[in-house]
């Protein structure tokens, strides 16, 4: 670990350089562009987030990033039943040490987590998907 | 008294003969026979690797059955009859008539919609703006 970084030296300041750009846009406008943004804005929380989300277009690409809108793979294929016997299609919605992502990282609904909530207990508890994995 | 589904799973050592399977199926069939019960599918899913340890095997035969059946004893014996052979180290059965009618309520509900749906475009277009979706989708 310690070679790591002598031998590497241009890489690691180049890349806290280019997260940290985004994020001083989108704080610390107070110079320039912060100013009009928060008339524009009610509350100040609101920037913070995505809420800039829809104001952001309008002023003319001044947001950096805009997050693309997941929707419920579940929905989309119109599932009805989430089946807890197929492991290997629930296996997507379980972290590595086999915990169940939240529906913000997977996007999926509310009643359709709930389901699969469900699906993944029951395969747990036959030992189709681990409880937790050992390492 | 409605008919209930059910699901039994359960999990042999993976040294268990396959005769051995075959009579633990023949007496849970025999047993949920007695008790009013009906086993109407059963498949072998054959040596399976386990999601952990269970009673210190990484492996485990599975089989599966689909069980119709009105009393709750019919469970309770096919599980006491699981429990006591010692080739069996895991079974879970779960009770899904009632999800699997939600299922079936959920699908004809969709289906009822998307019969619905192609007349809307035709005549409502200009008199209903009832809904949202219909003046939303022309304009995209």
């Amino acid at each position: 670990m310690p070679d790591q970084p002598g031998s590497q030296s241009p890489p690691p300041p180049a890349a806290p350089e280019s997260p940290a750009r985004p994020e001083g846009h989108s704080h610390g406008g107070p110079g320039g562009p912060g100013g009009p943004r928060r008339e524009g804005h009610s509350g100040g929380g609101g920037p913070r987030r995505e809420g800039g989300g829809p104001g952001g277009p309008r002023r003319g690409g001044k947001r950096q990033y805009f997050r693309k809108k997941k929707v419920c793979r579940f929905c989309v294929d119109h599932v009805d039943f989430i089946d807890y016997k197929k492991a290997d299609q629930l296996q997507a919605f379980v972290q590595e040490r086999g915990k169940i992502l939240p529906r913000r990282m997977t996007g999926t609904c509310s009643r359709h987590q709930r389901w699969l909530g469900e699906a993944i207990k029951r395969a747990r508890n036959i030992a189709l998907l681990p409880f937790a994995t050992e390492l | 008294m409605d008919e209930r589904i059910y699901d039994l799973i359960f999990i042999c050592r993976p040294a268990t003969p396959e005769e051995e399977v075959n009579k633990i199926v023949t007496t849970l069939e025999h047993s949920a026979g007695e008790h009013g019960g009906k086993i109407e599918k059963t498949e072998r899913w054959g040596t399976r690797r386990l999601a952990y340890r269970v009673a210190k095997h990484r492996e485990g035969f599975f089989v599966y059955m689909v069980i119709k059946g009105t009393q709750g004893d019919l469970i309770k014996e096919l599980e006491r009859r699981l429990k006591v052979n010692d080739a069996v180290i895991k079974y879970q059965t779960i009770r899904l008539d009632e999800e699997l009618k939600r299922q079936q309520k959920l699908s004809k509900h969709r289906e009822r919609r998307a019969a619905r749906r192609p007349r809307k475009p035709a005549p409502g277009a200009p008199p209903q703006p009832q809904q949202q979706q219909v003046p939303a989708s022309p304009a995209e």
